[in-house]
């Protein structure tokens, strides 16, 4: 265990050595494209430069998570905690990821200018400081960061006017949701006089919640509901989610959701343990809302991408219930389930990229109809997924759920996990029809599926994500422990959880 | 026969290798050419078979509880581990179930022409998922094989399905998933709630049911999740509207496992956990005349469908409903009498109703039609097909003398002193099956041949014997000598007993003759 003292510079630059390798990394990437950014050569140069870059953020990052780096004192403005390097981690994954599958997908979709790859990088950054932030101000500096990235990469494809309205209502949208997000911050503030997160929560323990605070708990609920896609703050997923470009859509559906979960965290642990009983109905209100909503939304969808927008909908909800159990065992789940789900959404959009043909926008369940027979590899890892988003046994999702029932059950909770498993079972028949059309109906043509290319780099990342999936589905233990771990620092840094009770 | 199978240190590995077997045939089965697929799952299923007879004798008839019980902690921070063992009701079901795969594998060796490979690894696949269902001890790896076998039956039906098999799948999977996954929340709570009383969390099953007191309150609400699950799976009246259409659309092999195997799951939850973790709330006046009602209306209610059905596949499948009831009725008749006939019903409907898929699939493979009107007279072209179906179906009747009548007097017997009334309807149960049964024989086998069409069919084949005879066998040797599979199995049953409601212990016979004498 070292310990860091946040107010010299050196132990600073120490804390923040991920987000600096990251960022800096991402400029040299600049350089280099500013002169080389004509060919599908220079935008695979820029690709794996990129991934590199992505691997020496995230040995940064292993360098604090295994040196144990705890702050000298309180933590300011940046935690040096066990879930910022969890959340950090999850952000790298889904960047890596997300760098691998558009390698491939740019080059068929003739989207060949190769500044994407620094912008995810710095998307990126953007993630892990909000994953991070110790101080309101951070929470918001970040999340800007990342959001801006996320509106361009939206409107990627600008050939494209799905894109360009996805990228527009993404703004839109996301300056309300910052709007909300800095007025709340500003009450907060107000209140307490600091936006430290584990000052104000002391400012605010031990008294009924102000009115003023409560309200910039609300603001600030708003503001990250936006970003998670939790109804009723949703409206903007499925268009978002289906206009962008496909890796992109696997980006936001997993990082920006994974970014803005560990912000939530952060904010309700250890700015408002003391309001446990203000926010918890309401965080239950947007759970059961989101679950409800998305699933069955998702039910009527026949373009496979719309669908799965609206089951990341319904996923925010099931990550919501555990959000509500306040515990760090919630927290935990929040971690898993984020892994899981991450991992999984990765897979499936690849995979779905890879189903697509250049310039066609939806896959819908009829084009994927006979995959089996002539793609018996993708056909396979598509189910796995869908069998993992919908939390069946021996796959990473189902121990994401289970980790959510009993963190919830732990509290005495029964009707947040029963409306969890019910709308389980209507995501079944959305997962399984696709799994349907993949195996028990017959292509169209001998030679439909011919033309599915799956790129070397998607390929890896794919079977990868597919075999953690299958890995960690029946052995959870080690990752569990991890992430129940994890979990644990979050509500240390704060006050301690247990004097609510 | 026990000493031999001691000096190889049978029980130590023999329900991990019944479990992993499957699964390691899957690889050369995979790998082989699609041609010997079938050889290669024939070849597993049969050596599983010879391999869990062994457990006849691993066994320690004389002892009630749990035997051969072996654990490996699995995920240790939330308390659960691989833990299996059998006693004397899972020994059935596992023997049950081995018997039916190899059947099952032969049924299929010309029906299925598409995709062969993937057809028997899935086959293989559902046997480990069936097995690991009876013999799982820790609730959470049950409730994996419980879910697991879901998905090599969905692929089953909704690829080597009928016409409507697409619809039947889905249905057949979210009808189960639905109760199932309320299950795993009602599993959850209670670990939970143990955890609170005693300190240890452990997903095990004796544990917890050491501890089942420790629910307190919410004991009504956890059966309800508990009973739900296993009421879909049985089914009982009304969850049942998703067998027939299961049933019907499903291969002969799908249709023959779910039928002798995968709804006696449901009969077997309810003996394992649902009711000994609850007795208190699944033996409550409230609960037991609704389950008794609900078990009476299936009788009924099965039979009468049946009767109207002018598909024979679908008049099975609806008989089904009805063999259930008696199963349902037996347990919660509360006797060793009633139970041990519950017992012998789920084991003589699995080969009475297996058999009968059977015969269907083999004359569906040569006429392309399961109408029953499109038949008639057949008992002049085919003589032997018509006799053994003749044979089964008395015995799916009960016939004394064949199988299924040992079970049914048995559940009725033992079922009269608790709940007269509803026994006296479900003995017309018995009747009605005559009736549906025998009017279908009649319309299939006898009447005039006036169609040409069934002139020309062919009788059966020796592979088709060769299926066949083993269960004319198991139906007459069960109907005439039950004793040595009774004796199997009653102290577990009188342990199960015991367990729920510890008045009823008092030795008794369970001699089929001698039964009536014997009731205090």
């Amino acid at each position: 265990m070292i310990r860091l003292d946040l107010a010299t510079p050196w132990g600073l630059t120490l804390a923040l050595l991920p987000e600096i390798l990251l960022c800096g990394w991402a400029l040299v990437v600049l350089l280099v494209v500013s002169w080389r950014h004509r060919t599908a050569e220079d935008s695979r140069l820029a690709g794996w430069l990129s991934f590199a870059g992505v691997a020496l953020s995230g040995a940064g990052l292993a360098a604090l998570w295994v040196n144990g780096a705890v702050p000298d004192g309180l933590a300011h403005m940046v935690a040096l905690d066990q879930f910022r390097y969890a959340a950090s981690a999850i952000a790298l994954i889904s960047a890596g990821a997300t760098i691998l599958l558009s390698l491939g997908y740019l080059e068929r979709e003739r989207l060949l200018a190769p500044e994407y790859y620094p912008l995810v990088l710095l998307t990126t950054a953007g993630m892990m400081f909000l994953a991070g932030a110790e101080d309101l101000i951070v929470l918001f500096l970040g999340l800007e960061v990342m959001s801006v990235g996320v509106y361009v990469l939206a409107g990627y494809n600008r050939a494209n006017a799905f894109s360009a309205e996805a990228a527009l209502k993404y703004f839109l949208i996301g300056a309300f949701a910052s709007g909300f997000l800095l007025y709340g911050i500003a009450l907060v503030y107000g209140t307490t006089g600091t936006t430290n997160l584990s000052l104000a929560g002391a400012q605010l323990a031990g008294r009924p919640l102000p009115l003023m605070a409560a309200l910039g708990l609300g603001l600030l609920l708003i503001g990250l509901g936006f970003k998670v896609a939790a109804v009723p703050f949703h409206m903007w997923a499925p268009d978002v989610y289906d206009g962008s470009p496909t890796p992109v859509t696997g980006y936001m559906a997993t990082g920006v959701k994974a970014a803005a979960f560990a912000a939530l965290v952060r904010v309700l642990f250890e700015t408002f343990p003391s309001a446990i009983s203000v926010w918890q109905p309401v965080v239950a209100a947007l759970a059961v809302a989101s679950m409800v909503v998305g699933n069955l939304i998702a039910l009527a969808q026949r373009s496979i991408k719309r669908m799965l927008a609206y089951s990341s909908i319904g996923h925010a909800g099931y990550l919501l219930v555990a959000v509500w159990a306040g515990t760090p065992d919630g927290a935990g789940a929040v971690l898993l389930y984020l892994l899981a789900y991450g991992l999984t959404t990765l897979a499936s959009f690849g995979l779905l990229a890879a189903l697509g043909r250049g310039g066609e926008r939806d896959v819908t369940f009829d084009d994927v109809a006979g995959l089996a027979e002539t793609r018996p590899g993708i056909a396979f890892g598509l189910t796995v997924c869908m069998l993992s988003l919908l939390g069946f046994p021996l796959t990473f999702g189902f121990i994401g759920k289970w980790y959510i029932i009993s963190a919830v059950v732990a509290q005495g909770q029964m009707i947040l996990p029963v409306i969890l498993v019910l709308t389980s079972v209507v995501s079944a028949a959305y997962y399984l029809p696709l799994i349907m059309a993949m195996y028990m109906r017959p292509a169209p043509s001998a030679d439909h599926y011919a033309s599915v290319r799956l790129a070397p780099a998607a390929l890896g990342a794919i079977v990868l994500s597919v075999a953690a999936i299958l890995l960690f589905g029946v052995w959870p233990g080690g990752v569990q422990d991890l992430a129940t771990r994890s979990a644990e620092t979050v509500t240390q840094t704060g006050l301690p959880m247990a004097e609510r009770r | 026969m026990t000493q031999l199978l001691e000096s190889t240190g049978f029980g130590q590995w023999i329900l991990h290798v019944l479990i992993l077997l499957p699964l390691l045939g899957v690889v050369p089965l995979l790998l082989g050419p699609e041609s010997s697929a079938k050889r290669t799952a024939l070849a597993v299923t049969i050596l599983e078979f010879v391999l869990s007879v062994g457990l006849w004798w691993a066994l320690d008839p004389a002892l009630g509880g749990l035997q051969l019980v072996s654990d490996t902690p699995w995920i240790r921070s939330w308390g659960i581990s691989y833990r299996v063992g059998i006693d004397g009701i899972s020994l059935v079901m596992v023997l049950l179930t081995t018997a039916m795969m190899p059947l099952s594998v032969l049924a299929s060796w010309h029906s299925i022409v598409k995709q062969e490979r993937a057809f028997y690894a899935l086959l293989l696949a559902l046997l480990t998922g069936l097995l690991g269902v009876f013999i799982a001890l820790d609730l959470f790896v049950f409730y994996i094989f419980f879910e697991l076998m879901l998905i090599p039956m969905y692929f089953i039906i909704g690829i080597w399905g009928g016409a409507n098999r697409l619809y039947a799948a889905i249905k057949f999977f979210i009808y189960t998933m639905a109760g199932s996954l309320l299950m795993l929340v009602a599993i959850v709570v209670m670990v939970w709630k143990v955890s609170e009383a005693t300190g240890l969390m452990s997903f095990s099953y004796e544990f917890l049911l050491r501890n089942s007191a420790a629910v307190g309150s919410s004991a009504p609400w956890l059966f309800a999740a508990f009973a739900l699950a296993f009421a879909i799976k049985v089914p009982i009246f009304p969850f049942h509207t998703w067998l027939p259409d299961a049933h019907v659309e499903a291969p002969t092999a799908g249709s023959v496992l779910l039928a002798a195997v995968m709804l006696k799951i449901g009969t077997y939850g309810f003996l394992r956990f649902a009711v000994p973790f609850f007795p208190q709330v699944a033996l409550s006046p409230g609960v037991s005349r609704l389950i008794v009602v609900l078990a009476v209306i299936g009788i009924i209610y099965g039979a009468l469908v049946a009767m109207v059905q002018p598909d024979i596949k679908k008049l099975v499948a609806y008989s089904s409903v009805s063999h259930l009831g008696f199963v349902m009725l037996g347990i919660w008749g509360g006797t060793v009498e009633s139970v041990q006939g519950a017992l012998m019903v789920m084991i003589s409907h699995g080969f009475s109703t297996g058999a009968l898929f059977l015969l269907i699939g083999m004359i569906y493979e040569r006429r392309h039609t399961r109408m029953i009107d499109a038949y008639g007279g057949i008992a002049r072209v085919v003589p032997i097909f018509s006799l053994i179906f003749t044979v089964v179906a008395l015995s799916s009747i009960g016939l004394p003398g064949l199988n299924g009548f040992v079970g049914e007097f048995l559940v009725l017997l033992g079922a009269f002193p608790a709940y007269p009334w509803a026994t006296v309807i479900a003995t017309t149960g018995v009747i009605f099956a005559a009736a549906y049964l025998l009017w279908a024989l009649q319309r299939m086998i006898f009447n005039p041949l006036d169609n040409p069409e069934n002139q020309r069919l062919t009788d059966l084949t020796r592979r088709e014997l060769a299926i066949m005879l083993p269960l004319l066998l198991g139906i007459i040797w069960l109907g005439l000598y039950p004793a040595p599979v009774l004796r199997r199995m009653e102290p577990s049953t009188q342990r199960y007993l015991q367990m729920v409601q510890p008045r009823v212990g008092a030795p008794s016979s369970i001699e089929v003759g001698s039964a009536a004498e014997v009731r205090p």
